[in-house]
């Protein structure tokens, strides 16, 4: 079990003993370990260890087509895998020069916004797990069953919903399904004072995660910060916003910021920004009776689709962050470089590992799952 | 559809008809309360959290998550191994108490899956510990995972889940694999063939040239460091 080029050292007495948390361990979140250097209670020293999910998807992209990288995208980021699609997608897009129209990308933010949802309510779910407190694990995960529903009937897939191809969306919804996705929204917006009275406005919650793992905003700023986690600490800036995307331009909705940056600014802002997708999506279920026509543009042959060559660039806000793709092609039918910047890698990592230090053992799980940090994204 | 009836073969039974009766009776009890480690290995892990909490609610079934793995009777994989994922799933397997089973969840813990092409994934999981039950699928539905859970019971209750004595009479093709991807100095705390001996599993698997080869590299248990990967650095003054 050791590295080939260990070497047994002695070490000097001392108060702190060193502690593997994870990979295997309830309060980490996924297949992920932290090395921790403890004195009593308290971290002194936390070295992340990633690597348990490493698959090497950059590698792996290279050697598939254009089409079939879109089955292998979702797979990065586990609990939210449509903007991994999506992005992907809109990179092809770019580099072929290819219109979307106009249905298929309120589609895209439809399948979006219910994606930022289900996770959003995982998240709760198991940040209150690590406190202790059960029901809104069992009632987060329930809910998050109510949108994977809807996933499963209008994309065909439950968790990862292989919707989009480059060029547009796979297929028209189904009758009925925006009655639907009304009511259980409505469902969720009323289940919310409940989640207050539950979870965020409980004090066991409030006292644990107030002041716990604390950054600034130009902490956030150096660090490569991006989402709801920046948002916590008082920049409003979102992609959705700033940088528009599909028709995120024609839409109405509010950034949500918190001031304090801590784990509770953090949850809190993630609870705003549910009532903005649920706003979003109500926008979108009214404008998408008036909006016909195609669902996809036209393209080639995709087993022999040679993408003119060029370099591209394309970001969006997943539920974590922001995600990046960098895609260059060289003419081939293959893509010559995948760059995913995901936003997991740097909250995981050096965030988590900055803010470890100095709190107590039991609040790394929480700072962790405050951070929203995504393994299998860490590692890809 | 034809069926073919398998005809039954009666066997005589020896031993105390009473310790059938009982022997039975444990197993009916074995089955009926399980306690899962899910080791969260891969994708499949997303799909647990729906199955345990209440709306396909496994507690139905007397399946609880459990957090250590010597109080554990399943291991489930749940997606993926990568290598190093790889070594700390077979420390986990070996420090289970028997019996124990083991779960492969979506495919690629059946022939690798969507990596299938990967540099970083170990294939086939029943190469390098005893499988009892895949259930297949990218990833299967909670429906399928408490299906598959079900099928386990039974053969739990039947007495056909006893994959994991296959570890200790095939031990050395076990090894041979472990050694194959981990090297030849690779080596467990866990002493298996000891345990092999408290159980009366010898057989002509047990042994044979890998086995050889962890005995020529083997360290005393008390000498072996239990640190994985690289280790903090003390800071040098």
């Amino acid at each position: 079990m050791r590295p080939e080029n260990y070497e047994a050292q002695r070490h000097p007495p001392s108060n702190e003993f060193e502690l593997n948390f994870g990979p295997n361990h309830p309060g980490i979140e996924g297949n992920y370990a932290l090395k921790v250097k403890l004195h009593g209670d308290v971290v002194v020293e936390a070295k992340a260890d990633g690597g348990y999910l490493h698959r090497g998807f950059e590698k792996l992209m290279e050697q598939r087509l254009w089409i079939q990288n879109i089955a292998l995208v979702p797979r990065i980021c586990v609990p939210d895998p449509s903007p991994m699609e999506v992005c992907y997608a809109m990179a092809v897009e770019e580099l072929c020069g290819l219109d979307v129209p106009q249905r298929a990308q309120w589609l895209r933010v439809m399948q979006l916004e219910l994606s930022r949802i289900a996770a959003h309510l995982f998240t709760f779910g198991g940040h209150a797990a690590t406190t202790g407190m059960y029901s809104t694990m069992y009632w987060g995960v329930a809910d998050r069953d109510l949108i994977l529903d809807l996933f499963e009937e209008f994309t065909g897939g439950r968790v990862y919903s292989i919707y989009n191809i480059p060029g547009g969306v796979r297929r028209e919804l189904p009758d009925g399904f925006l009655r639907r996705i009304s009511e259980t929204l409505d469902y969720i917006e009323s289940r919310l004072p409940d989640y207050d009275n539950l979870f965020f406005k409980n004090q066991v919650f409030v006292k644990r995660a107030k002041g716990t793992g604390v950054m600034s905003q130009e902490q956030a700023l150096a660090w490569g910060v991006t989402g709801p986690n920046l948002r916590a600490t008082g920049l409003a800036f979102d992609v959705r916003r700033d940088d528009p995307y599909l028709v995120y331009d024609q839409l109405d909705f509010e950034i949500p910021t918190e001031a304090h940056g801590d784990a509770w600014s953090r949850t809190l802002v993630r609870r705003l920004e549910l009532v903005e997708s649920i706003r979003i999506l109500r926008q979108v279920v009214a404008a998408l009776p008036d909006i016909r026509g195609p669902i996809r543009a036209p393209i080639p042959n995709p087993l022999a689709w040679n993408v003119p060559v060029g370099e591209v660039y394309t970001r969006v806000e997943s539920s974590k962050g922001e995600l990046c793709y960098f895609v260059v092609s060289d003419g081939g039918p293959k893509p010559y470089r995948v760059h995913v910047r995901g936003p997991s890698s740097m909250h995981a990592v050096q965030v988590l590992e900055k803010m470890s230090v100095g709190s107590r053992i039991e609040d790394i799980a929480q700072t962790m799952f405050s951070l929203d940090a995504c393994p299998p994204e860490v590692d890809r | 559809m034809s069926s073919i009836k398998q005809i039954p073969v009666i066997t005589e039974r020896k031993g105390n008809p009473l310790a059938r009766v009982f022997d039975e009776f444990v197993r009916f009890c074995r089955s009926r309360s399980l306690f899962i480690l899910h080791y969260c290995t891969g994708c499949g892990a997303i799909e647990l959290p729906p199955a345990m909490t209440s709306r396909f609610d496994m507690e139905r079934l007397g399946i609880q998550p459990m957090v250590s793995p010597r109080q554990a009777d399943i291991l489930l994989i749940t997606g993926y191994v990568s290598i190093k994922t790889l070594k700390r799933v077979i420390l986990t397997y070996e420090q289970m108490g028997s019996p124990k089973y083991v779960i492969g969840i979506c495919s690629c813990t059946v022939n690798g899956g969507m990596y299938w092409q990967s540099y970083a994934t170990a294939k086939k999981l029943d190469e390098y510990m005893p499988v009892d039950l895949y259930i297949a699928g990218c990833m299967p539905r909670p429906e399928a995972v408490l299906a598959g859970l079900q099928k386990l019971m039974d053969r739990i209750h039947s007495g056909e889940a006893n994959s994991w004595e296959d570890y200790f009479r095939n031990y050395d093709y076990y090894l041979g694999n472990q050694q194959k991807l981990f090297g030849e100095n690779w080596q467990t705390p866990t002493d298996i063939i000891t345990e092999a001996k408290h159980y009366d599993l010898i057989d002509e698997g047990t042994f044979g040239k890998h086995t050889q080869l962890l005995e020529q590299h083997q360290k005393p248990l008390e000498a072996l460091d239990m640190r994985l990967g690289h280790d903090l650095k003390e800071p040098t003054e």
